[in-house]
């Protein structure tokens, strides 16, 4: 079984973003950089799927400039065979121009199975495994939290509102992942040095026409500040009176 | 006829023994290199003073004493057996013969008060272990059974000498009265014993004696017993008492192209770990002092030791081969089947003898190193363990993996916004390193932060606390802000060695950048590891920590402090072990505060200084749960309250947490205070 998994490297989340002098992006100085969560999560369920079948191969893509690299070596630390870089100076906004690069890349690689994060956590779109899905003719499965395949079928299970769904469908195919599948390997040191001596092929991506350009970024406004009231049993009678009276939620 | 008899059987006694040692020495070289015999001086120093002068076994009251004078009078009574053995095979050999005789007759005062003092320590030990069976002797398949053994051997020594000379003496020997204080009145009270018979007694005795001797000998390689022969060696070559820095972890090089990172089992341990595992006397000292072991965790370092001594005897004559260097075969080579070697060869000590819950349990608190009375270092195994688990097979509780990837990520190991680090600092007026520069300024001393020191709100408060000490004292500081990142000791602490030196690295650049010499920090885990352990990456500065460099102030008298006599406070200090038993920073705590609030007395707690009990958050346990067992800082904090103080006292901001924490479970108002805190609070008005 060959599977690719795309993967995009992301900021740290966890951090006070600021907005760049040209209004149209993040202010990149001091952020952190990793693979998407979601992303992380799709390369473990795949290391397993290959693990479990004792056979098989995975392999990584990510679109951007060098940097994406490191993203690569992770996951050639956890455990995937091979990595491709499809490179270009910016990642566009646009997922359509990100899916046909993908697409090209993907489409005589002989893939069993191609994986994607739900969406990625920084742009949260969750759209170019549509545009890949479509552009190949491939079914599609989108946010898998369970995943399983045999005799070259696939079965997937979908949360849904209040429950689960469960989707079955033929091989090759698309699916999308999900949280709750599988937390991602911590790459021992051993993985990271075999990782140096794995291949990582850099092409240049082709890129479909870009449609969507972000206009302006605006951080949200700031929050008014909050209000001591006192401290211990004393404050809570005012308390009880402000929630009623002020905020109206008793 | 007789002299021709023993040697023949010295001989064959020695040829056996020689066998033996030779087999013991190749299984230590399935081990890995390491170098011993640097700075000898210090070896011969440790050699003399944990060695020969016994000061670890010394601790223990009531043991240390008796086992002193058995090692004492064995090394006295080497002297009369070397007499003994020479004389069997040269008829007519004695010292007698080639000594003055008064000092001849020394000797024999000495060899008969030694034997009789021994006898007497003997039947000590012979009752504590029959009778009392205290519990650090039980436990960890100690083999009780095997120091019986060896007691009546050493018993059946001295009687069998001090008979043999009592026998002698009736026959006429005719040394005076009071050269033979024990077997003169011996002789009298045999005194009716017939020439002849007494000739027999003699004979018989004597060649017990020597037999003795011999079966003793021969006996020890196959006993926890080995000890008697190696531990005097493994004191002269062991580091745990220097030299080099004391409770470093081992330098890794991490560019080898290793199938395995740390260790997994004994090929993967220096020769060093494993002639450990054959000093092991399994006196358990370590494991009664062990925190993890005393609140009822599955680690005991005594059976770290003997794990890997019982995995090496395991493995290594599968390993070794069954020949020694006559070509003869070892006993004790693998005669089994095919089969079961490979089944020998496909165990290994991690998973087959230690688990990964003993390992992760450990606090790292040296306390079992510090008390081993032949220097073993327990705590190297496990740290070697360790890594192998993160670095080779990436095993490790879920519940550090969000420390390591926050240690990657945000540079300290919980999740906090590297922008946030300096915010404790916010009106304050402190300078970072970058903005004194930029003024063409270099400040006396880099405060080095800490990541508790600089997220946890209670430990911001010591923060703060020290930076008013020092501005009150005029010392010109400078913090490096956000350009502080974690140093990586956490990583290393839990065997993410590849983390570790990752982050090392990068604050070593920082710190170089800026030109840094000297480093005053009020974590103890940050003074350690950036004094020294830093050099083993290249990063070397003055560091020191703030208990230090506050009772230096203190001492000078640079501190402004407030005139009143202050409260008469009791106070109970909590020693830190990465201050104390990992850089004998004992004293300076103690002193501030005397010198800060003069009018309080200071407690202890019944263990503190080299002996005092970890808070239990060294060695990563601070990120995991604590599921089995006591809590170990609840454990502490009982003892600290037992002190009846009314202030508990620390010196590094994760005994603050443990502490504290501990306090609020068990209900106690009595507050725990940093020492820079304390100070602080007694700094004259207007600072
Ligand atoms: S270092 Fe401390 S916790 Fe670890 S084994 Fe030794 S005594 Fe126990
Ligand atoms: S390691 Fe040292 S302290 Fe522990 S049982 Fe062995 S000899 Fe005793």
């Amino acid at each position: 079984m060959k599977i690719a998994v795309c993967i995009k490297r992301v900021p740290e989340m966890d951090v006070t973003f600021k907005i760049a002098p040209t209004g149209k992006a993040v202010d990149e100085t001091g952020l952190k950089w990793d693979m998407s969560d979601f992303d992380g999560y799709a390369v473990e369920a795949a290391l397993q799927l290959t693990e479990k079948a004792g056979t098989g191969e995975v392999h990584v893509i990510s679109l951007g400039p060098d940097v994406v690299q490191e993203t690569l070596r992770k996951a050639l630390s956890m455990g995937v065979a091979k990595a491709v870089q499809l490179k270009c100076d910016t990642v566009p906004f646009d997922a359509y121009a990100i899916g046909t690069a993908l697409a090209a890349e993907l489409k005589d690689g002989g893939y069993d199975l191609i994986m994607f994060g739900k969406m990625s956590i920084d742009g949260a779109n969750g759209v170019t495994q549509f545009v890949v899905a479509e552009l190949l003719g491939l079914p599609l499965v989108h946010a898998c939290s369970k995943l399983e395949i045999a005799d070259g079928k696939g079965s997937a299970r979908r949360e849904i509102e209040g429950g689960g769904e469960l989707v079955s469908f033929a091989l090759p195919a698309i699916v999308s992942i999900d949280e709750g599948i599988a937390r991602p390997r911590y790459p021992s040191l051993k993985g990271i040095m075999a990782a140096k001596r794995k291949p990582l092929e850099v092409r240049p991506a082709q890129l479909g026409e870009v449609r969507l350009t972000i206009e302006t970024m605006e951080l949200p406004p700031p929050r008014a500040a909050g209000r001591i009231i006192g401290e211990g049993a004393a404050a809570v009678p005012e308390l009880v009176a402000l929630l009623q009276n002020e905020a109206k939620v008793l | 006829m007789s002299h021709v008899a023993f040697a023949f059987v010295l001989t064959l006694a020695l040829a056996f023994f020689s066998y033996n040692a030779q087999r013991l020495v190749r299984y230590l070289r399935i081990g890995n290199g390491d170098v011993r015999l640097n700075d000898v001086p210090r070896r011969v120093w440790n050699l003399l003073v944990i060695g020969i002068a016994q000061t670890k076994i010394l601790r223990d009251p009531v043991a240390g004493p008796l086992h002193a004078m058995v090692f004492w009078g064995f090394l006295v009574l080497q002297v009369g057996a070397l007499e003994i053995l020479v004389g069997g095979v040269i008829p007519g050999f004695s010292y007698a013969a080639i000594l003055p005789a008064p000092l001849h007759w020394l000797f024999l005062i000495s060899q008969e008060l030694t034997a009789a003092a021994v006898l007497a320590a003997v039947a000590f030990l012979l009752h504590r272990r029959i009778v009392v069976r205290p519990k650090r002797l039980q436990g960890d398949g100690v083999h009780s059974g095997d120091a019986i053994f060896i007691l009546g051997l050493i018993a059946g020594l001295m009687v069998t000498l001090l008979v043999t000379a009592a026998a002698e003496r009736i026959l006429g020997s005719g040394y005076p009265l009071m050269a033979q204080p024990v077997s003169a009145p011996l002789a009298a009270a045999l005194g009716w014993l017939s020439p002849g018979a007494a000739h027999v007694v003699r004979e018989v005795s004597w060649w017990l004696h020597a037999l003795l001797i011999l079966t003793f000998l021969n006996y020890l390689p196959y006993s926890k017993h080995l000890h008697v022969i190696v531990s005097l060696p493994n004191t002269f070559l062991s580091s745990t008492s220097g030299p080099g820095t004391v409770g470093a972890m081992k330098p890794m090089d991490l560019e080898t192209e290793a199938e395995v990172f740390g260790a997994a089992d004994v090929t993967h341990l220096s020769w060093k770990n494993l002639l450990d595992g054959y000093t092991c006397t399994e006196c358990g000292r370590c494991t009664s002092v062990c925190p993890a072991n005393l609140t009822g965790k599955l680690l005991s370092p005594r059976k770290i030791v003997v794990n890997t001594r019982q995995r090496l005897m395991e493995v290594a004559p599968a390993l070794v081969g069954g020949d020694d260097v006559f070509g003869m075969p070892f006993i004790g080579a693998s005669t089994g089947t095919a089969e079961s070697t490979a089944a020998i060869l496909e165990h290994r000590l991690l998973d087959n003898f230690i688990t990964e819950e003993e390992l992760w349990a450990c606090t790292s608190c040296r306390a079992c190193v510090y008390e081993c009375p032949v220097s073993i270092d327990q705590l190297e195994i496990i740290n070697e363990l360790r890594r192998n688990l993160v670095l080779t097979e990436s095993r490790f509780p879920e519940e550090i993996l969000p420390a390591f990837e926050a240690m990657e990520r945000n540079g300290s190991p919980w999740a906090f916004q590297p922008a946030e680090r300096a915010k404790w600092a916010e009106g304050l007026d402190i300078p970072t390193m970058a903005e004194m520069q930029e003024r063409g300024e270099r400040p006396d001393i880099l405060f080095w932060v800490g990541c508790m020191g600089s997220f946890d709100d209670r430990a911001k408060k010591t923060t703060v606390a020290f930076s008013r000490i020092l501005k009150a004292a005029g010392v010109r500081f400078a913090i490096l802000g956000q350009e502080e990142s974690c140093n990586g000791d956490p990583a290393r602490r839990m065997g993410n060695e590849y983390l570790y030196q990752t982050l090392a690295t990068q604050a070593i650049e920082t710190l170089d950048r800026y030109e840094v010499a000297t480093i005053v920090t009020s974590c103890p885990h940050c003074f350690h590891q950036i004094g020294n352990e830093f050099p083993q990456l290249g990063g070397n500065y003055e560091v020191i920590h703030h208990s230090t460099y506050i009772e230096r102030l203190l001492a000078d008298a640079r501190v402004p402090l407030r005139t009143d006599e202050g409260e008469k406070l009791v106070m109970a200090y909590h020693d830190s072990c990465y201050l104390g038993r990992y850089n004998e920073v004992y004293d300076a705590p103690r002193q501030a505060l005397k010198r800060a609030l003069p009018v309080m007395t200071l407690v202890e707690a019944p263990r503190s200084r080299d002996n005092g009990l970890c808070c239990g958050a060294g060695g990563g346990r601070m990120w995991m749960e604590e599921r089995v067992g006591e809590r170990i800082n609840v454990e502490r904090k009982k003892e600290m309250l037992a002190t009846g103080a009314d202030v508990v006292a620390v010196a590094c901001p994760f005994c603050m947490t443990m502490l504290a924490d501990a306090g609020a479970k068990l209900g106690s108002t009595v507050p725990v205070y940093d020492i820079a805190e304390v100070v602080a609070d007694r700094l004259a008005d207007g600072h």
